[in-house]
């Protein structure tokens, strides 16, 4: 038996580290998370908006990285890395260099003072240094750990032995020149690599005069410019006159599809990236024209299309096909652009500034530190990962997420970090967790029918409230407030010595609810909770003000109105205190086992990575035999065989003993929540029920080929989609007679108008199949008609070659599709003809063929729907499972203990299937590996007496936590599944509904206290 | 309800429209179709009507007012008492004027009226006459809605004042609907909108073969009639709502009886938020309050109901009139909930209980429906003049 540990190492702490450290650290383990800079958080919180649903980045992320930061499991190391891995899976050492910081982190609250005397000015690497920090900073406004560090390379007395502002300056007496690196080791059973990717960097690169001419800026430079916590405040100005540009040009594929500086691969986010871009700056300026300049628009994923089709129709983006060879740059800054139209037509255009799409590449230090670690890059430097091994790296033990193994986006990071996190699994001891001693009962101080007494804390924050703010007067006034029997003003309420002293006070005092005047309870309401939790005091006895985002930052210049404002929130936080009672976090059992539907690929992996996590798996298949739609599948575009896969795959999940195979039977009904689900399954050949109980589903139904309706499919023996081609390949059962023109038709029954999606694989099918065509007939040609390749990633490579091979490639519009004709109808072998337009030559071309491939896309099952109403979760548009959120929780739904993946979900290829089944099984086993968990404090609660069972709650609740009992006609709440969101609660015109922490009462009696200070 | 699905039959009229009516009904109730009908019949006062079950066809003959001048009750609230536990096995057919059938499909779709077995009978209603006129003359008001009735006049003033203006009295979501503006008096056009009401007339021997294109024709330029009516009416009603003084000073003399909400057949909670024991507050609040404004007015809150109301039933809200008639201080309630309902409902393009299928808005969510209603409130906001 090898050895197990219970530690983990992740290395990188970007939204894929974030990720796999929280499914990690949810399933018991402990993880270490080494991080290079100074915070965690990676490029996202760079990005100010997100495709396709243009929601705020930082606004998504901050939860995610405030979860990891608070996670007990989690030991943050920022500012470290890694140095050396020895040892084998299950027992790895792991030696971690931690660099001085020369500040405190206990001591440090980050309040500024020391920024604001430090004479040194940087470059600010995370506004892409389009504005300057000091020497000791921040790394950014709400970088998590919230703490300032010297950069040692610019300090004058780390370099020059004098200043020492900082130190006289700063409070907390945190500054600690005397600092020193550090290293330690670490001893872990696997190890997760999230490093990362770099932009690339186009100084020098092509004609585009990046850097030397005012308005070209890199996309990851405009973006900060978006930002509204961006240096300009959002306001996109030129740099050669502060003005607004009106024309403004995307230039894609800067420095990704191009051989000729080793970057033949396709970077796949840099597309939708301009797309985005190009919407959100015609948002900011109304009057802007953008322009993307593009080879293929890859717009490739879930609701990709449909983005790319609302940036054209609704915001008027305007995209040319072309390829730019020149940008010259006028007196006046203007940017004069030369290209060439597919017809070879050269065109110049003046725009006022110049988007440089800069692609996507491995980080700069990557090849130091695979040489370190002993892992294998590829032939662009990126991690190697084989494929069909998605999530491993070359060396056993090390696994790779996110950007570091090949370009992805967001939601593929996140799938691929949950992905690799079922990898570690088999190295690590995992054991069902029992709920935390103090999470359940405790010695509470019982404050039922007591009178409240209620301590209040005014916070300094440094200067951040002071400054502004005069809080010794809020604090003296808070003390005159019925109820209240202590107040004070503190300098850091945060502040661990703060704490206690809360603490003290509590006890001093005999206070009974708590109330902190300070700064965002979104970021500090848990550390103020856990403190009086800490003094015996039932943790939702708390109620903060914000006097610091909404009070003196936001009137900076009226100090005596800010004050009297920051008097008003401290009376009505009061007001709502006075009303506080006690809330109970209710403990929900939760099965272990867990029911996988769909004996597909997907379905396959996802129950394999629990069974092999210790968890009994019941696998439901409807057909007779195992595998979908790999069945059909014969090559792979590596060379490896998807047949062989499948049936080791097949073996094992038949040889183990901890899942249950169900094949030929259907799922009849689905009952229950996360946790406590029963399940009837029936087979319809015996007709028998078969009852399950189970704590979690994973929904792994597949999809479909498209059946195509165009194109004479189904008129002759010679036309057929593209799987039954691969299926002709490989039993050499071409239709008899010669076999010469091979024309292939992309985008069959994706891209329509009534279905705008892209199938995402059939571009890649179609070199992949045209490729082993040439292998067993290099004298084929083939004719590929397109409307944009879209071969990304290291797809990219594999399209270069066919065209190498000497396939034609002819684009076509949706209005100009490429005709075939049967010569004699009826007669199954009859010659083919088939007419497109070329319009490089200009001029149809018709093409005599013997066979013609309609890649035919990826339809949703007709069956989804019912499924989707048993388990009540969604389905978009195209009958696709809808996940709940589709940047941060692309494999969870919003009802708990409910996942999803493989092509239930949307399009992919088997990697990416394979990554998303583990990611799925790992998103279950967080809460699997439980034996319970707890309800939510805050949640709704309904007063039976008074509701009218009209259900408008339950059509409003967007967790299916609430339901009306048909015998009863009263809704229920499931305390498992309610989230406290109060939607229920306001679409309740009865009264009968009421949501615990933010009752009616509480709300009413913070109202009324405005109400009274409004007359004032 | 599909416009090749309405078929209609006719049958002579003898002994006037309510004796003719009484026969069908007794018909259907002899029938294996209906076990009971649910009708108005006169209080023994003489100066009222109260909804009856009935199962005895000789009750339905003699006591029967299918027809009623006024509505004390709306019928949606007594269809609801019968089956908000369910529809029981009892098959019902209910008679009922079409504001009354559009209250009971708002209250089927919110599980407060369960239709499976239910029949819905309704007509073309010239108006109800107000509530006050019947117990002040009894039998003038009967006879004056009976001469509307037997006239054809579906532009009397004498009529509720909401009446005046209604542009859904003809035929909706009703089984059976009775066409009282065909311009044949001499017969009793019966339509069919379903199977259930195809089912029930012919249980009643009568033959439904005919396209009633006529009786279509002449509800139609009634309806643009009304229309009109409805124009004028809303502008001299916009500056009695629009404007928190104007409104405030619409119910200023309120007397925060809830006579309204009760008599509101959409209303439909078990008890009112604001009849609760968590609105009252504690006398500290309101002594502060009155401290600093010099003054307040109790009991408190009066105008706040009323906009509660709105809040929570303008998108249902049919405009029956129930609540001028309950209200004792006269004040013009139904005129300024039908004014706000018709906007509401305009912003969800959405007619509360015109059709059964149509979901209520609240409960569906259209991505383009925010963008509408913000640029309503952004127009209307452009139009109201300044009142601070």
């Amino acid at each position: 038996m090898a050895k197990k540990s219970k530690s983990v190492l992740v290395v990188g702490a970007g939204i894929a580290g974030i990720q796999a450290s929280l499914d990690l650290a949810e399933m018991g383990l402990d993880v270490h998370l080494v991080e290079e800079s100074p915070t965690i958080g990676g490029r996202m919180p760079q990005l100010d908006k997100t495709f396709p649903t243009n929601d705020c980045s930082m606004c998504i992320l901050s939860p995610k990285m405030s979860e990891c930061a608070r996670h007990p499991g989690i030991t943050l190391h920022t500012l470290s890395s890694v140095t050396s891995i020895t040892g084998d899976p299950g027992n790895l050492k792991c030696r971690v260099l931690k660099r001085a910081k020369y500040v405190d982190p206990v001591k440090c609250v980050a309040c500024g003072l020391c920024e604001e005397k430090c004479p040194v000015k940087v470059d600010d690497a995370f506004d892409m240094a389009l504005r300057k920090r000091k020497a000791i900073s921040r790394y950014f406004l709400q970088s998590i750990p919230a703490e300032y560090t010297i950069d040692k390379e610019h300090c004058l007395y780390l370099t020059k032995g004098v200043c020492k502002l900082c130190e006289k300056t700063c409070p907390a007496g945190a500054i600690k020149f005397d600092d020193k690196d550090q290293e330690v080791e670490l001893k872990v059973g696997a190890v997760i690599m999230a490093t990362g990717i770099d932009a690339f960097n186009p100084i020098g690169f092509g004609h585009f005069g990046y850097h030397l001419y005012k308005n070209v800026v890199t996309s990851l430079e405009f973006e900060r410019m978006l930002s509204a916590s961006g240096p300009f405040g959002g306001h996109v100005v030129k740099a050669s006159d502060q003005k607004e540009p009106k024309k403004l040009a995307f230039i894609q594929c800067v420095g990704s599809r191009d051989e000729s500086i080793n970057k033949n691969y396709c970077s796949s986010a840099c597309c939708m990236f301009a797309i985005k871009q190009s919407i959100i700056a015609k948002e900011h300026i109304k009057a802007l024209e953008p322009t993307v300049f593009y080879m293929d628009i890859r717009a490739f994923g879930k609701d990709f299309d449909k983005y790319y089709d609302k940036a054209q129709n609704q915001y008027g983006v305007k995209f040319i096909r072309s390829k730019i060879s020149e940008i010259r740059e006028k007196e006046d800054g203007t940017l004069k652009l030369k290209y060439s139209l597919e017809n070879g037509e050269i065109r110049y255009e003046q725009f006022d500034m110049v988007v440089l799409s800069i692609g996507l590449e491995p980080r700069k230090n990557l090849e130091a530190l695979a040489g370190q670690l002993d892992i294998n890059l590829n032939e662009f430097g990126f991690c190697r990962s084989e494929a069909f091994k998605p999530v491993q790296t070359s060396r056993p033990g090390i696994y790779v997420c996110g950007g570091m193994n090949g370009p992805k986006d967001i939601p593929e990071s996140v799938v691929a970090a949950s992905g690799a996190v079922a990898g570690t699994l088999k190295s690590l001891k995992i054991e069902r967790q029992a709920l935390a001693a103090s999470d359940g009962e405790s010695g509470e101080i019982n404050v039922i029918g007591e009178r409240p007494r209620i301590g209040t804390f005014v916070c300094h924050c440094g200067i951040n409230i002071a400054g502004v703010v005069d809080v010794k007067k809020v604090a003296a006034e808070a003390g005159e407030l019925p109820n209240v029997e202590h107040a004070e003003n503190v300098m850091y309420a945060c502040s661990s010595d703060c704490l206690e002293t809360i603490k003290q006070r509590i006890e001093e005092h005999h206070l009974n609810r708590i109330v902190v005047a300070a700064c965002t309870p979104r970021t500090h309401e848990p550390l103020f909770r856990e403190t009086i939790k800490e003094a015996g005091l039932n943790p939702y006895l708390f109620e903060m003000a914000n006097i610091r985002d909404q009070c003196s930052w936001a009137h900076m210049d009226e100090p005596e109105l800010a004050t009297s404002k920051a008097g008003d929130l401290v009376k009505m936080a009061v007001a709502k205190a006075r009303n506080l009672s006690p809330l109970e976090r209710l403990p929900i059992g939760i099965n272990p086992k867990a029911l996988v539907i769909g004996g597909g690929l997907a379905g396959m992996i996802a129950a394999l990575s629990i069974a092999e996590a210790g968890h009994e798996v019941v696998l439901v298949e409807k057909d007779k035999e195992l595998g979908g739609h790999v069945r059909k599948l014969y090559y792979h575009l590596s060379g490896k065989d998807p047949q062989a896969l499948l049936s080791e795959t097949i073996q094992k999940v038949k040889k183990h003993k901890a899942i249950e195979l169900l094949v030929n039977h259907e799922i009849q009904q689905i009952n229950g929540y996360v946790g406590n689900f029963t399940t009837t399954i029936h087979s319809p050949k015996t007709d028998k029920e078969t009852t399950v109980e189970h704590g979690a589903v994973i929904v792994a139904t597949g999809a479909k080929e498209h059946r195509p309706s165009e194109y004479g499919y189904g008129q002759s023996t010679r036309i057929v989609t593209q799987t039954e081609f691969e299926k002709m390949i490989h039993d050499q059962s071409f239709p008899k007679g010669r076999l010469r023109n091979v024309v292939m038709i992309q985008c069959v029954g994706s891209r329509e108008p009534d279905k705008m999606v892209c199938s995402r694989v059939c571009c890649s099918d179609a070199m992949k199949n045209g490729l082993e065509l040439k292998k067993v007939n290099p004298r084929a040609d083939i004719f590929v008609c397109y409307r944009d390749i879209r071969t990304y990633g290291f797809k990219e490579k594999y399209y270069t070659e066919l065209r190498d091979k000497g396939a034609m490639f002819l684009r076509f519009e949706p209005d100009g599709k490429p005709k075939v004709e049967v010569q004699t109808i009826d007669d199954p072998n009859s010659k083919l003809t088939v007419t497109a337009f070329d319009p490089i030559m200009e001029k149809e071309v018709v093409i005599a063929a013997d066979l013609v491939v309609l890649s035919a896309g990826i339809d949703a099952l007709e069956e989804n729907s019912t499924l989707a109403k048993m388990l009540k979760v969604p389905l978009n548009a195209d009958g696709m499972f809808l996940e709940a959120h589709v940047k941060l929780r692309p494999v969870d739904f919003a009802t708990d203990g409910i996942f999803v993946c493989g092509l239930a979900h949307g399009p992919k290829d088997m990697d990416e299937t394979m990554a998303q089944a583990q990611a799925a099984a790992s998103r279950a086993l967080s809460f699997l590996t439980k034996e319970s968990i707890l309800a939510e404090g805050t949640i709704a609660e309904i007063n039976a007496d008074l509701c009218s069972g009209c259900g408008y709650c339950e059509e409003v609740c967007a967790y299916t936590a609430i339901e009306v009992n048909p015998e009863t006609q009263v809704a229920e709440v499931n305390d498992a599944l309610c989230k406290g969101c109060g939607t229920c609660v306001a679409s309740c015109r009865c009264g009968a509904l009421d949501l615990r922490g933010f009752s009616n009462k509480q709300l009413f009696s913070v109202f009324n206290e405005l109400e009274l200070i409004k007359e004032d | 309800m599909s416009t090749d699905s309405k078929s209609g039959g006719r049958i002579p009229i003898e002994n006037g429209i309510e004796q003719t009516l009484r026969k069908v009904l007794k018909e259907s109730l002899k029938s294996d179709l209906i076990d009971a009908l649910l009708l108005p019949v006169k209080v023994p006062s003489g100066d009222s009507y109260a909804w009856i079950l009935m199962q005895d066809p000789a009750l339905v003959e003699e006591e029967a007012s299918p027809m009623a001048a006024v509505m004390p009750v709306q019928g949606a609230k007594a269809l609801k008492s019968l089956t908000r536990k369910g529809n029981g096995s009892l098959r019902v057919a209910a008679m009922m004027r079409p504001c009354e059938v559009r209250g009971t499909i708002e209250l089927s779709k919110l599980n407060q009226i369960n239709l499976d077995n239910v029949t819905l009978i309704s007509y073309d209603c010239p108006g109800a006459l107000p509530l006050s006129d019947m117990s002040d003359a009894p039998q003038d008001t009967e006879e004056a809605f009976m001469g509307l009735l037997s006239e054809r006049n579906f532009e009397s003033t004498a009529v509720k004042p909401v009446c005046q203006f209604c542009t859904e009295f003809s035929m909706g979501a009703a089984d059976v609907h009775i066409g009282m503006a065909d311009p044949d008096t001499s017969q009793l056009l019966l339509i069919s909108g379903s199977e259930k009401g195809t089912a029930f007339l012919s249980a009643t021997g009568l033959k439904v073969d005919e396209e009633p294109s006529a009786w279509e024709k002449q509800t139609d330029s009634i309806q643009k009639k009304r229309i009109q009516q409805m124009d004028k009416a809303f502008q001299t009603i916009q500056p009695m709502v629009e404007g928190f003084d104007n409104l405030a000073d619409t119910f200023s003399n309120c007397i925060g009886c809830h006579n309204c909400q009760s008599a509101c057949p959409i209303c439909y909670c078990r008890q009112c938020y604001s009849d609760s024991k968590e609105s009252s507050l504690e006398s500290a609040y309101y002594l502060d309050k009155a401290e600093k404004r010099g003054g307040i007015s109790l009991p408190h809150d009066r105008l706040m109901f009323h906009v509660g109301r709105l809040s929570h039933m303008s998108l249902s809200c049919v405009s029956c009139g129930q609540c001028t008639d309950a209200c004792p201080v006269s004040i013009p309630v139904a005129k300024v909930f039908s004014y706000v309902a018709a906007q509401t409902q305009q912003a969800f393009e959405y007619k509360a209980g015109k059709t059964a299928g149509e979901a209520i808005p609240l409960k569906e969510y259209k991505e383009d429906e925010l963008k509408k209603i913000h640029e309503m409130t952004k127009s209307a906001e452009s139009q109201e003049s300044p009142h601070e």
